[in-house]
């Protein structure tokens, strides 16, 4: 990547800590309508917990609706982040380097934001806790049968480990801020953060072993997460849930849509703060590449659900997939297959992938098809389950898309302090791929 | 059952007591769930153990048959309305609307005090014993000076001591006594009188028949007595040795009752004489008639087949199939009367039948006149029409008015209303605000039947008594009592009754009623079996020539319109008077599942020609007037006829009722049947035009059909005789079976027998504190119920092309159920006995037990839903009532259970089979549904578990339920 590149050490540290300058007012436009939003979700959300979660659309036979569908979206986007730090790390790829950053902290903010739904799809959300195994004098227990059990361990295992892993990667670049900076409050904030970094031998010896460790520990969990969100499902006996395919269809889903996170996010970054020499169309390339892999693994998922429903000659299954393609909500099947399938095609093409805009509009596709597979996953087969006496259309109400378009303002409200406040490129990692600082051919071209 | 050997008048002082100290109770606990406080008793009241319930038998009130009951009550409450298993009438079981009578008694829109119209208009809430010196000063006033002193006491069927007294009452004044009912049957009076000289209606032996044709007598609904019909009408129709009776229904439009029927003929209005003469024509051509028709093939002759297919739509060879069906049963019996159908030659029509029954030998022996109905004895619709005429002349002075709403229940053509108010002074004795009592000068509100000592006859046979299940709830004063109050007040009357309570004027009228003997041994009886009994005797009857005589003229309609127009008495409303209580308005109508609101029912063609769908609203326009609302394409209806049911359309009645669907009476005319004078139901030809307007039909299902599944399943007779396979297959299972010790609960379902009534549906209301939540609610599919009945439309063969069956679908208590290890905190799980058991207190609310339930029977509380008091004095204290954030569920009445266990321990025992009763399966009129222990191999749910038509709902998905159901029996094609 850095064939042509201009940039040196020295430039390195100073874009990228240029990043973390006083906020302008371009990013006080952004931030404090961000802040809105999440305080029209928190409206919301008080509502719904004094007047009854009736105030959402929920109705009989559909118990799950959008907040499970903003759960699996959540979950889903979390997973490219620790995928693009952690096994691309471990396969050496380098065009994670300049990206790798913003994944992750997408992963712990995604992850941060997943986590509140299950609670706030609760019906007593103040009994949450009831969820996790703690001695209590009553000597109530958790059930380990149900899969909703599962998802806490699941979401809070994986909201630990990214949190560490993405910690752990940002030492020593916190520590390149904390000797820039100078202003007192500032200089301490960073100072504690980087541990005492010094970049001494002994400690980068420690830190790229520690980094691989937890790169390794990391990896599993992508796979592992978002099978047991899958499991949500798939141990149900519901037809369109009840399927063994769920595991793989919702990894490669996550992945599919974390990819498409990750450009939606990069992009205007890279404009705004003038990323270019680090955020490359190689990477993009790379990136999109590996959508194309992940749309190919979703679109076979569509495919053979739809076969193995007629196949199956069971009047239940192909009900409901023919209703899926047929019923009330045809639309948003039709938007997942067009956003997820047909929309992702022309990447086959290097000049749609190393075009920037095209791209840009895609990853938006992307996100729109993703969340509305969980929609449709969740919603469809709730509504026409084995009873046709308790069949039933949903819809969301005001609340729920409130909370949901508060749940986005959350996820970049976290970003957008993040942005602010640790550096959004890893400087070391981008560092590893520049050609080391030579005083000689300096003086040659000074010469 | 408790009784009471100190005497009433102790007891009633000791009941207001407990109502007055649960009512303090009820005051400071009932507003906000949270705060939940516990009174104790200061000064314990003697023969209340708090924790047990006292039962005390009556009469149910809700609809003339008279049914008995046993209410319970609990710490001086009523919180249940049972079935008097003791009654001859309806053995133990009720229907939705005697269920739902404690909302009656508990409404909140119940007039609380008596009221008395000020100058400007208004009603102003006054003491007893001034509107008592008001009342009697009226009727002073009424009997003095110029005035010409017309009294008139207008009541509904109170055959009985309050009848007795009345008359008496009126005597002395010189006034009138007319008893009103809306549904007076009076054709069929007349049909007998022609027909046998006897100007009564009989008893019917449905369940002595094996074939049975009805010509629009919607008997499981509200003719005459629905809960005692559908009792005989599901033993006539159940299995019994392989074979089953069969169910003919003749009428334009397949009612609940039509849809019952294993053959629906569609006829056209008014034709049902010419139909029933062609079969007996058919039948005696055929000499087939048990005796020689003697004198009547002249008559007869003139209704040829071909002829009778002409007139009445229906085909020449459905005729001849009844006609050989019919007269070739052991036993057949043709009823007919409905209200619906009924026209201006209805008696005529039941002359017809009666003719038909006499040719195929069933007079006196499924028709019994050794019993006769009190509402035969009611005043006529000509009496209601000279009551008019002479309130418009000025004629009555003072009207009192008594457990009739004819404003409302009178077509409005009729200016029932008008005349009213050309009344000086109407004095009501309504216990609720209805379009009648908004018009009265003085309102003296009557106890409900449950708070009042009184007695009712609804026939020969069965004397009914009535007493106070609780002190009242408001200040209210039973009438009896203010007749009795008011006597000492009016010169003429006073000294005259040497009681000063209804309850001694009633004790002493009984004295004349009970067998001579120990008197207070015999009315103690009387008050534990809920009245006294006898055994009817036989009448014998023959057809008098009379019947030979008459002309069987065509049916008379009024107006050019295009259908015709027929409202239909519903089974929830009865005429109206159902239509306050929220648990009716809920329950989902059998055929449209439509609720909280009324609908046009329109067939398909009509649907299509009219350019419309379920839900758009259809304007619908006779002479008399114009009724806007929703239309529900069914396919029970004949493509000319239009269908509204009677009840909704109040312009006042309460919160539940005012402002709520459509009046059909709006449409009518003053019509009257010709020979009977009874007003003709079934003459207006109407237009019906799309309005353009569109909205969802509320309803609780929105499916017709299975959609190729297999939930009830059915038999085919031919199938069944021959002896079904049975297969018991065990699937390989990865865990051991469950093992379950001394019992596991269980049920069977009969769907032979379930007419889809839904008086279960009621009656697991009232048990189990299941909120009701309104139209709004309903419409966004949050209804509460616990068992609903699946209502399925299947396509047959035949020329009619549909079959209806009813499934009531309630928690399974699966031995595998999916609904438990799903839950992350354990708040269901499966109880030792075999039920999936449900912790409220447990619940987080994730809503995961819902979703993975196959047969989608739990029911979530969207909201912390509130009952506005006193409906919240109904509850049942031994059920939590659950508040906003938890799932909720049927689980066989566990307190039911718990409480019979509790008594089985007490003896060191266990629990018997039948011992105790869940709660819908103790209304069910049709004894389709059966609890038991099916560990005990000897209980009746174990045995018809393993029943040849048993199968299990959804088996394959290998959820084990605990409830079998029985194949519905299809004839095979004839």
């Amino acid at each position: 990547m850095s064939e042509q590149s201009t940039l040196t050490y020295a430039r390195v540290n100073e874009d990228v800590i240029r990043m973390l300058d006083k906020p302008t007012v371009k990013w006080l436009a952004l931030f404090i309508p961000t802040l809105g939003f999440v305080g029209f979700g928190l409206f919301c959300f008080i509502h719904q917990v004094y007047t009854g979660l009736g105030v959402a659309g929920y109705r009989h036979p559909v118990f799950w609706g959008v907040y499970i569908t903003d759960f699996v979206f959540w979950v889903g986007i979390a997973h490219s982040g620790t995928l693009i730090s952690a096994i691309l790390f471990l396969f050496r790829a380098n065009f994670r380097m300049s990206i790798y950053r913003i994944a992750e902290g997408m992963t712990v903010f995604a992850v941060l934001t997943a986590g509140l739904f299950p609670i706030i799809h609760l019906g007593r959300p103040w009994n949450f806790y009831w969820l996790f195994p703690y001695p209590n004098q009553r000597e109530l227990w958790v059930n380990f049968k149900s899969p909703l059990l599962w998802d806490v361990f699941a979401v809070s295992t994986y909201l630990t480990v990214s949190s560490l892993f993405f910690f752990v990667g940002l030492i020593p670049d916190i520590a390149a801020v904390r000797d820039r900076v100078t202003e007192a409050p500032r200089k301490f904030v960073y100072s504690v953060l980087s541990l005492g970094w010094k970049g001494s031998n002994w400690e980068w010896l420690h830190y790229t072993r520690a980094y691989l460790f937890f790169a390794a520990f990391a990896t599993p969990l992508v796979l592992s997460v978002h099978s047991v969100v899958s499991w949500d499902f798939a141990m149900s006996n519901l037809p369109g849930w009840h399927t063994t395919i769920f595991a793989p269809y919702f990894v490669a889903g996550a992945i599919f849509s974390g990819l498409g996170m990750v450009i939606t996010l990069t992009v205007p970054i890279r404009k705004i703060f003038h990323l270019e020499e680090y955020i490359t169309l190689d990477n993009y390339d790379g990136m999109a590449k590996l959508i194309i892999l992940t749309s190919l693994i979703v679109g076979y998922a569509y495919g053979v659900e739809f076969f193995l429903a007629w196949y199956s000659g069971s009047p239940y299954e192909w009900g409901q997939f023919y209703y899926r393609a047929t019923g009330e909500y045809a639309i948003f099947y039709w938007i997942m297959v067009v956003c997820n399938v047909v929309i992702p095609i022309p990447l086959w093409f290097k000049a749609v992938r190393r075009n920037i805009k095209v791209l840009f509009i895609i990853s938006i596709f992307i996100n729109i098809g993703m969340w509305f597979e969980r929609f449709n996953i969740i919603v469809i087969s709730l509504s026409q389950g084995f009873d046709p006496a308790a069949w039933g259309i949903y819809m969301p109400s005001w609340v729920e898309i409130g909370i949901t378009v508060g749940s986005f303002a959350w996820f970049f409200m976290f970003f957008l302090i993040f942005i602010k406040t640790l550096p959004a490129v890893s400087i070391a990692e981008m560092k590893e791929i520049l050609p080391v600082p030579n005083k000689g051919i300096k003086g040659d071209h000074a010469g | 059952m408790s009784q009471d050997k100190k005497g009433g008048l102790k007891r009633r002082d000791f009941l207001k007591i407990i109502g007055v100290a649960g009512g303090t109770a009820a005051v400071t606990g009932a507003c906000s769930p949270p705060v939940e406080q516990i009174i104790p008793y200061v000064i314990p009241p003697e023969g209340i153990i708090p924790g047990l319930p006292n039962y005390y038998s009556s009469t149910c009130r809700e609809c003339p048959a008279g049914c008995g009951i046993v209410v319970k009550n609990r710490e001086g409450r009523a919180i249940k309305v049972e079935g008097n298993t003791k009654s001859p009438i309806n053995s133990g079981a009720t229907c939705a609307r005697g269920q739902a009578s404690l909302q009656g008694l508990y409404n909140p829109d119940r007039i609380k005090s008596p009221l008395l119209k000020n100058d400007d208009g208004r009603m102003k809430p006054l003491g007893w014993e001034s509107i008592e010196k008001s009342l009697s000063e009226k009727i002073v006033k009424a009997r003095s000076g110029d005035k010409s002193g017309n009294i008139v006491f207008l009541t509904n069927n109170i055959s009985g001591t309050l009848s007795t007294l009345i008359e008496d009452w009126m005597g002395v004044l010189g006034g009138a006594h007319i008893q009103y009912e809306t549904f007076a049957y009076e054709p069929l009076k007349e049909a007998n009188k022609i027909s046998f000289g006897i100007e009564k209606i009989p008893t019917y032996n449905i369940e002595k028949t094996d074939y049975l044709l009805s010509f629009g007598a919607d008997f499981l609904e509200t003719w005459l007595s629905p809960v005692e019909y559908t009792a005989d009408f599901s033993a006539m129709h159940s299995v019994k040795d392989k074979s089953v009776g069969k169910f003919v229904y003749i009428d334009p439009r397949a009612s609940l009752t039509g849809t019952n029927a294993d053959q629906w003929v569609s006829i056209k209005p008014g034709t049902e004489g010419v139909l029933a003469l062609g079969i007996a024509n058919v039948i005696v051509n055929e000499g087939l008639s048990s005796n020689s028709a003697g004198g009547l093939q002249g008559l007869l002759s003139n209704y040829s087949p071909d002829k009778v297919s002409s007139i009445t739509d229906v085909p020449k060879e459905v005729i001849t199939q009844i006609a050989k069906e019919f007269a070739g049963a052991d036993s057949s019996l043709a009823i007919g009367g409905g209200v619906a159908s009924s026209g201006t030659n209805a008696t005529q029509t039941l002359v017809a039948i009666n003719i038909l029954n006499y040719v195929a030998g069933n007079i006196g022996d499924t028709i019994d006149f050794g019993d006769t109905l009190s509402i035969s004895d009611v005043n006529s619709f000509q009496d209601m029409s000279s009551l008019i005429d002479s309130m418009n002349s000025g004629d009555i002075d003072l009207i009192l008015i008594h457990g009739v709403n004819p404003v409302f229940t009178l077509p409005k053509s009729m200016k029932f209303k008008e005349a009213l108010e050309k009344v000086d002074t109407i004095v009501s004795f309504s216990s609720f605000m209805d379009e009648t009592t908004e018009l009265s000068d003085l309102v003296l509100p009557d106890n409900t039947f449950l708070e009042s000592w009184g007695d009712y006859s609804p026939r020969t046979s069965v004397k009914g008594l009535t007493q106070p299940i609780m002190a009242p709830v408001f200040n209210t004063k039973s009438t009896g009592d203010v007749l009795l109050s008011i006597s000492g007040q009016v010169e003429e009357l006073n000294g005259r009754y040497v009681q000063t309570t209804y309850y001694d004027y009633l004790r002493d009228a009984w004295k004349d009623i009970l067998p001579s003997g120990d008197f207070d041994k015999e009315w103690n009886k009387a008050l534990e079996d809920g009245g006294f009994y006898e055994e009817p005797t036989k009448v014998a009857v023959s057809l008098s020539s009379a019947a030979m005589g008459i002309s069987f003229p065509d049916a008379e309609f009024k107006g050019e319109g295009e259908y015709y127009f027929m409202a239909y008495p519903s089974y929830r409303y009865y005429d109206g008077r159902g239509a306050n209580k929220p648990w009716l308005q809920e329950l989902p109508e059998a055929i449209t599942t439509g609720v909280w609101d009324s609908w046009v029912e329109v067939h398909p063609d009509t649907a299509k020609k009219l350019g419309i769908k379920l839900g758009d609203f259809v304007t619908i326009e006779s002479p008399n007037g114009t009724i806007d609302t929703q239309a529900y394409v069914y396919e029970g209806i004949r493509p000319d006829t239009l269908a509204v049911m009677i009840g909704q359309g109040h312009t006042a009645y309460g919160r539940y009722a005012k402002d709520r669907g459509v009046n059909p009476l709006d449409l009518l005319p003053v019509t009257t049947d010709q020979l009977s004078g009874g007003f003709a139901w079934l003459t207006t030809k109407v237009n019906a035009s799309r309005t353009g307007k569109h909205a969802q039909f509320v309803q609780t299902q929105y499916t017709t059909t299975q959609h190729d599944r297999v939930i009830a399943e059915t038999v085919a007779l031919s199938e069944l005789q021959k002896g079904i396979h049975h297969e018991e297959h065990h699937e390989a299972d990865f865990y051991p079976p469950r093992e379950y010790h001394t019992y596991r609960w269980g049920m069977a379902i009969d769907l032979q027998k379930c007419v889809g009534c839904g008086s279960c549906v009621t009656a697991c209301y009232a048990e189990n504190n299941i909120a009701f939540v309104g139209k709004d609610m309903v419409a966004k599919r949050r209804d509460m119920a616990w068992i609903r009945i699946e209502r399925y439309f299947e396509k047959t063969d035949d020329a009619k092309g549909f079959r209806t069956m009813y499934f009531p679908m309630l928690c399974q208590q699966c031995g595998n159920a999916p609904c438990e290890p799903v839950c992350p905190v354990f708040a269901t799980y499966h109880n030792p006995e075999g039920l999936n058991g449900m912790v409220y207190n447990r619940c987080v609310g994730t809503r995961y037990c819902a979703n993975n339930c196959t047969y989608k029977v739990r029911k979530f509380n969207w909201f912390t839903y509130k009952w506005p008091e006193p409906l919240d004095w109904q509850l049942n204290p031994d059920v939590t009532v659950r508040s906003k954030g938890v799932m909720e569920k049927c689980t066989f009445c566990v307190q039911r259970i718990n409480y019979a266990k509790d008594l089985a321990k007490d003896d060191s025992r266990d629990v018997g089979d039948g011992e105790f009763k869940v709660a819908c399966e103790q209304a069910c009129p049709a004894e389709a549904i059966v609890f038991g222990n099916l560990e005990d191999h000897e209980s009746n749910a174990s045995k018809l578990s393993h029943d040849d038509r048993g199968y299990r709902a959804l088996e394959f998905v290998n959820t084990q339920p605990a409830i079998t159901y029985l194949k519905k029996v299809v004839r095979d094609k004839a």
